[in-house]
């Protein structure tokens, strides 16, 4: 138990230093004034000098490594778990839980960065990831320890069905730290602000996109999750749906972002509004992951 | 809309004055909102509002329960809202079949057009269609029309497009497509919410759900399978630290006479026999029968104890030492006497005031004929009644509770139409997230020396990697111009 919590604790560590490197690289960055040519409009290119790069460089090092040690957390619980119950599912209880899906979204963000190389993003996706490996850590000693699980939850459906509804949180996550993005640069611009910081960010039309493109990921992973809730509920509670205010949040949540989806076949649908949105929709993601448990009764109130 | 109906039936005795307003205007307008993309947005964002309800508000429960909580007049305007049973008001099915209607309207409207342009070709556009695309390039290329259309449309094919050509004079016309099962997916998904709708819809009409509370050792019949369950076994394992590791019932059916199978379910692992399936879902102390029973007889002149006696249920036992035969012949788990029909009955399932019933047989000492009495004796007031014409007192001092297993006994006919919407949805959400339908056009017309090619695309969605692909594709026409060099050179 205690190596797992040690491993937890170092890369909760890790990744405040990565969230620190990240901003530091936004803030030592000096905007690139040279413009695009005409007719090829500039991808996602970033002009650094002297210490940015350096300090983009590390701060993808000490990203990567604290999700190696956020990944060998996991193993440890889930074999920590193995010992004292015979399940090894390293998302079993809310700490294990946020620890999964802060996971989910370095992974996430790691290859955005590899594929799109926009470091910027680090300091609002890591920071969303830290955040949720932060609030793991404030729970009390004892939602932190890997208790046997209850009869309930027993399940091989657990593997499956609680990482990836858990997959799907981590996308809205970096959709709404995105959208956070756009809202600030757009601030930024509309009030004709040059600050090098801001320059340092991707085009508004990137962000728009990428924050688009994670909740393309969530929506899709979120109703396959919630299906695969409810086919375990079909074995465990005698029918799939029972309005259970946790798998009734779910489906809001689902609602929500297929409001968004349609919204954006619509024209004025994208940027400054979707940026909205998403936060919004991100906000409903953690009040369905963290306000369910702790504010509203329920089947689920074991998680 | 009611108010434009006297209209219409007007319009339509004179159909020549307003042909605007016949039905089939109406009609088509209707069929425009119902397919509408606002109308679903709208429909989500209600039903997301509205089910918050039923999830701060306690649903299914007592009258009493509202009012503590909320107040009588509250409770009075839930009652009317329905809000104390939210998911089955008229309202929400409403939203819910709107929902079914739009997405169904939706389908109906767009999918043909998707379906013809799987077939169909959309090779005759002219320059003017190409140059007003979002994404769009002019290349001019050294070499001949047929020979540069030829690289575009390898190049083209290689990456998976479908293309379309069309050579002609003064032109080559290119058109190219890839990735319609994005779209294809969409309305997949669309179909899949009446699906699930219908498959519920069954559900609720054809099937059933039921809580039956079963003692170790009992065969119930199950009215609507035609067939018996015996409940061979109830127990519960625990882990090393204490901790319920998982609640067992060994169920076995029988059929016409003869068991036919036997299964030991769990909370995870239900029964399933002629569709009906039956959960382990509780378990507690029967309220009406004990297992053992443990007594202390006591002279009533000394106050001692003579003997102590466990009596197994309804099993009589003979102790001829003291001249006694006892049975325990009933149980309540909490006593209450019902003065009308002089009964006894247990008030709740709590075991707060346990009594058994004893049967006894005393012979006295001198030959007579025997005293019989069968006094309720309490577990918390030992003193209660006194037995005329006995010897004896008896004391209940403890006992051991038969278990109960509650099943959970359900149908639901509807369960696999559920899950033939859930695949559709959860394939077509997945196909038209991640596959993005993408169109390309092109006009190479002779320019001189060579040829100038324009190209256009567009997409519905991934407008950052569709530009990556288009710019790609631009430098590749780019090579084609020095390949066709070098081999002029060469």
């Amino acid at each position: 138990m205690l190596r797992s919590l040690f491993l937890f604790d170092m890369t909760f560590w890790l990744y405040l230093a990565a969230l620190g490197l990240y901003v530091g690289y936004v803030l030592a960055r000096r905007p690139n004034m040279q413009l695009a040519p005409a007719g090829h409009p500039s991808g996602p290119m970033e002009g650094e000098s002297g210490w940015a790069t350096q300090i983009g460089q590390v701060a993808t090092i000490v990203t990567i490594f604290g999700w190696v040690v956020n990944t060998m957390a996991l193993l440890t619980r889930a074999y920590e778990r193995m010992q004292i119950s015979g399940t090894f599912a390293p998302w079993s209880n809310q700490f294990e839980a946020m620890a999964y899906v802060s996971w989910a979204i370095i992974l996430g963000y790691v290859l955005l960065e590899l594929r799109y190389r926009i470091k910027a993003i680090g300091a609002f996706v890591v920071g969303i990831g830290f955040i949720a490996m932060g609030a793991a850590s404030l729970l009390p000693y004892r939602y932190q320890t890997a208790e046997p699980l209850v009869p309930a939850l027993n399940s091989y459906w657990i593997y499956i069905h609680v990482s990836v509804t858990l997959t799907s949180y981590a996308a809205f996550a970096m959709a709404g730290g995105l959208g956070l993005m756009y809202l600030l640069k757009e601030r930024a611009e509309r009030r004709g602000s040059t600050s090098s910081v801001l320059a340092a960010f991707p085009d508004l039309e990137t962000i728009d996109e990428l924050g688009y493109k994670a909740i393309m990921v969530g929506f899709p992973l979120l109703a396959f999750g919630i299906i695969l809730g409810a086919m375990w509920a079909n074995y465990a509670w005698g029918g799939y749906w029972s309005w259970d205010p946790k798998e009734t949040w779910s489906l809001i949540v689902w609602l929500i972002y297929g409001a968004y989806i349609h919204a954006r076949m619509t024209r004025g649908w994208e940027g400054r509004r979707a940026a909205i949105y998403a936060v919004f929709g991100f906000l409903m993601v953690v009040f369905c992951f963290w306000g369910v448990n702790f504010l509203l009764s329920g089947l689920h109130a074991y998680a | 809309m009611n108010g434009e109906r006297p209209v219409v039936v007007e319009e339509g005795a004179a159909p020549k004055s307003a042909p605007s307003l016949g039905w089939q205007e109406i009609s088509a307008e209707l069929a425009e909102l119902f397919a509408s993309i606002k109308l679903a947005m709208f429909l989500f964002i209600v039903l997301a509002m509205t089910a918050t309800i039923g999830t701060v508000i306690q649903q299914g429960e007592r009258p009493d329960v509202y009012i503590k909580e909320y107040g009588e007049e509250a409770y009075r305007w839930f009652l009317r809202l329905g809000f104390t049973d939210v998911y089955h008001t008229w309202w929400f099915t409403s939203l819910l079949t709107l929902l079914c209607i739009n997405s169904l309207t939706c389908f109906y409207k767009r999918f043909p057009a998707i379906w013809r342009s799987m077939q169909q070709d959309k090779v005759n556009i002219g320059l003017p269609f190409i140059k007003g695309m979002k994404h769009r390039a002019e290349v001019p290329v050294a070499g001949s029309k047929e020979r540069v259309a030829e690289g575009i449309v390898q190049w083209l094919a290689e990456r998976g497009y479908r293309v379309l050509a069309k050579n002609e004079a003064g032109e080559a016309t290119l058109y190219a497509t890839k990735g319609i099962m994005g779209r294809v997916g969409a309305h997949m998904a669309h179909l899949s919410a009446t699906v699930i709708v219908l498959g519920g819809l069954i559900g609720s009409y054809y099937g059933f759900q039921e809580f039956g509370v079963c003692l170790e050792g009992q065969t119930y019949h199950i009215p609507k399978g035609k067939f018996d369950l015996r409940i061979d076994k109830f127990w519960i394992d625990y882990h090393e630290n204490g901790a319920v590791k998982s609640y067992n019932s060994t169920l076995t059916v029988i059929d016409q006479g003869a068991p036919v199978t036997t299964k030991t379910i769990t909370v995870n692992d239900p029964l399933v026999y002629k569709g009906i399936w039956f959960y382990q879902s509780s378990y507690g102390d029967a309220w009406d029968r004990v297992e053992i029973a443990r007594l202390n007889i006591k002279e009533k002149g000394t106050d001692k104890v003579v003997g102590t006696v466990d009596l197994e249920w309804q099993k009589e036992v003979s102790l001829d030492k003291l001249g006694l035969k006892l049975a325990v012949t009933d149980f309540v788990a909490d006593f209450g006497f019902n003065s009308t029909d002089k009964k006894v009955y247990s008030k709740t399932v709590e075991h707060a005031n346990p009594a058994v019933r004893l049967t006894i047989t005393e012979q006295p000492r001198v030959k007579a004929t025997p005293v019989q009495a069968a006094p309720w004796i309490f577990y918390h007031y030992p003193d209660l009644f006194e037995i005329q014409g006995s010897r004896y007192r008896f004391e209940l001092v403890g006992y051991q509770p038969k278990k109960f297993t509650g099943l959970q006994i359900t149908k639901d006919p509807g369960v696999n139409i559920v899950w033939i919407g859930s695949t559709m949805i959860v394939v077509g959400i997945t196909l038209s997230s991640f596959i993005y339908h993408r169109r390309l056009w092109a006009k190479v017309i002779p320019t001189g020396a060579g040829v100038t090619v324009h190209i256009g695309g567009n997409t519905h969605k991934s407008q950052i990697d569709f530009q990556k692909e288009f710019r790609k594709l631009t430098e590749r026409i780019k090579t084609i111009n020095t390949q066709i060099g070098q081999e002029a050179s060469g």
